[in-house]
């Protein structure tokens, strides 16, 4: 035999050190910390309330968060939409919108694809992705049902203005709604909820759907609020009306 | 039977030479489509929010697979006992091994963040088949790479235990990337349960036309006689396994089209998705599968090495079609976050989206293509993967 058998000894034990070392240590990291304990956050949003001209959530959301906009509606980057529905195949139904973002699902699809555990779920509910963790294979993007995450492909210079208070942005990871956990730690609402009381309609609601006593749990009780393809199962903690 | 004897080839002919070069030239293009991928971002490529995943991931699943084939080829004479191959076990397992770097080179570097390639060895996610796909993507490559040791050093008790490990891993392997799909419920065209056979069907007919090209081609090249029976036999074994590619796809694309709640996604595939349908009918059911099919299975052409490699091309093609037709078509479909209404907004909801292949990915899957050929012209050249010869004693069941 002419082939030298000691290379080829040292591939392999580098080989079987790369393969070893993987599963051993992936092994002994923590999960997913899924299913909520004391409180769940959580909106009830009324599309009769919304008006379809309105875009002061997504105007609140873009400052707050320093969404940027690289006007390429493909690559774009959506934390909060306005979404204008119509039934089907009837003619000259009035179109309506609501606001739509992550809705922070209990049983969340992006966090299950989530090879690196980047994306979890904290124990209020809020499912956060680690920007530091996180490989930017976008698997979570192809998994989410509502369309709720957006790839950053472009390099973002930081600009004048922006908010301090949450994280800077690099290109080549997912990024979606928070819910503004940064202010809800801090006993606030979601920067969308806050304009939409102060400078809407109040179509949105938020807080802690666990707890009865809040405006958001009276209005689930009316039993009109529903979830978006809750047929899935991924129970979503934004709730609709007027769908 | 007969000891074999391997030989490395001499490699110091115009031809190799010309052969390395040309695929290190064309090999270059994979880092350098890399680089601009992770300097610049994903806004280069046709890749968008809406169609996140795109060539690479194709590339990457039918490198995957080509493996995954090769490896069970290279296991019939030592697992399943079709000792008449055995001359080609050495060649088959090196490719396998040579292909899955490949593919998983493919996954890493089309990553946004490809330095954090160490980050998936330390956090585990057990209900992500990527997560669970990294174990068995490593596990696999190791167990080829004994195995191929193993072959080399003529210890037929452990090639067969490697080799069975190797065949139930690799049926792992390619369940686990059919999975990928598979379980992603929200979208018609990737949720079935029939995705993990169906790629280890594609994944044998692809490989063994994979094994009909190279070994055809190689023992030309380098003077060395190789029995038409072998390729007769590969020919006929790969018009097989495309029978059954033919059956999984048909009966998935019934199943899915029976209820109405998927006739929007089905007649999109099937019937008005403009390219996707043409690539569907002409490129995949047509050109990639029928057609080969029909030429190794009829007897007259079936017996002609001309029409064999011919027919081995179009199924290496086909096969690479029937991956892009596996992961582009559902991301183009809308998903419905509101069924029965229709939807519109800036984030482009509700609206059927387009992908076309960008310059730089085009230059990352052929780059992909180049890497294999010049670790497989290395790896034949300093090693002794190939038989002297390839005579058949007998002729293959
Ligand atoms: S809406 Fe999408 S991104 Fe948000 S938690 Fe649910 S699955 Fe994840
Ligand atoms: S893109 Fe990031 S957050 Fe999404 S699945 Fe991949 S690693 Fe997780």
């Amino acid at each position: 035999m002419d082939f030298d058998r000691r290379d080829f000894l040292r591939i392999g034990a580098a080989v079987t050190a790369g393969a070893a070392i993987g599963p051993v240590a992936s092994a002994m990291t923590q999960v997913e910390k899924e299913g909520s304990t004391a409180r769940r956050w959580g909106m009830v949003i009324d599309a009769d309330k919304c008006s379809a001209d309105c875009t002061v959530c997504v105007d609140a959301c873009r400052t707050e968060n320093n969404v940027p906009r690289f006007d390429d509606p493909k690559l774009d980057i959506h934390w909060i939409r306005k979404i204008a529905f119509r039934p089907k195949g009837i003619e000259g139904a009035t179109e309506r919108t609501f606001p739509a973002m992550c809705f922070h699902c209990e049983h969340p699809p992006c966090a299950h694809v989530c090879p690196v555990a980047a994306t979890f779920v904290r124990p209020d509910g809020i499912v956060q992705v680690d920007k530091h963790r996180c490989i930017g294979c976008r698997y979570c993007v192809i998994a989410c049902p509502y369309k709720a995450r957006s790839f950053v492909a472009k390099h973002v210079e930081p600009k004048e203005g922006d908010n301090p208070k949450v994280p800077s942005r690099t290109h080549g990871v997912v990024e979606k709604c928070t819910l503004c956990a940064h202010r809800i730690d801090q006993g606030m609402q979601p920067a969308c909820v806050e304009a939409c009381q102060k400078k809407a309609t109040g179509a949105m609601v938020f807080s802690d759907l666990n707890n009865p006593d809040t405006d958001a749990s009276a209005l689930l009780r009316t039993g009109r609020a529903r979830q978006l393809r809750a047929d899935l199962g991924c129970e979503p903690g934004v709730y609709y009306m007027g769908l | 039977m007969a000891k074999i004897k391997y030989t490395r080839i001499e490699g110091r002919s115009g031809g190799y030479y010309a052969f390395m070069a040309g695929s290190a030239l064309v090999a270059s293009l994979l880092p350098i489509s890399a680089l601009i991928l992770f300097l610049q971002g994903h806004h280069v490529t046709g890749m968008t929010n809406q169609v996140p995943w795109g060539m690479p991931i194709v590339m990457a699943i039918y490198l995957i697979g080509v493996s995954a084939g090769s490896l069970v080829l290279s296991s019939m004479s030592t697992v399943f006992g079709k000792t008449e191959y055995k001359p080609f076990a050495r060649v088959a397992s090196m490719l396998a091994v040579v292909l899955i770097v490949a593919g998983l080179m493919a996954i890493i570097m089309d990553w946004g963040r490809p330095d954090r390639v160490l980050v998936p060895f330390f956090h585990f996610q057990p209900r992500s088949m990527f997560s669970l796909n990294a174990i068995l993507y490593n596990a696999y490559m190791l167990i080829g790479f004994l195995y191929l040791v193993a072959l080399f050093r003529e210890n037929e008790v452990w090639a067969k235990r490697l080799g069975l490990s190797a065949v139930i891993i690799a049926v792992g392997v390619h369940s686990g990337t059919g999975a990928i799909f598979g379980f992603v419920y929200v979208r018609e065209l990737y949720n079935s349960p029939l995705l993990p056979p169906s790629f280890i069907a594609a994944a044998l007919s692809s490989g063994t036309a994979l094994m009909i090209i190279v070994l055809k081609y190689t023992f030309d090249a380098t003077g060395r006689k190789l029995d038409v029976g072998y390729i007769q036999g590969l020919g006929k074994l790969m018009g097989i396994f495309i029978l059954v590619v033919l059956y999984l796809i048909f009966i998935e694309n019934v199943t899915r089209s029976y209820a109405p709640k998927n006739y929007e996604a089905s007649s999109f595939l099937l019937l008005h998705g403009g390219k996707f349908t043409f690539y569907f009918w002409v490129g995949l059911i047509g050109v990639g599968l029928v057609g080969p099919a029909a030429i190794v299975l009829n007897s007259a052409t079936g017996s002609s090495v001309r029409w064999i490699l011919a027919a081995a091309w179009l199924q290496l093609a086909g096969v690479l079609m029937e991956r892009y037709l596996i992961v582009i078509p559902a991301q183009i479909l809308p998903l419905e976050l509101l069924p029965g209404m229709e939807i519109t907004s800036v984030f482009l909801d509700g609206q059927f989206a387009t992908y076309s292949v960008s310059a730089v990915e085009w230059m990352y899957s052929i780059g992909l293509f180049g890497v294999v050929a010049f670790a497989y012209g290395l790896a034949i050249r300093l090693w002794p993967m190939l038989p002297e010869e390839a005579v058949m004693q007998e002729p293959p069941a």
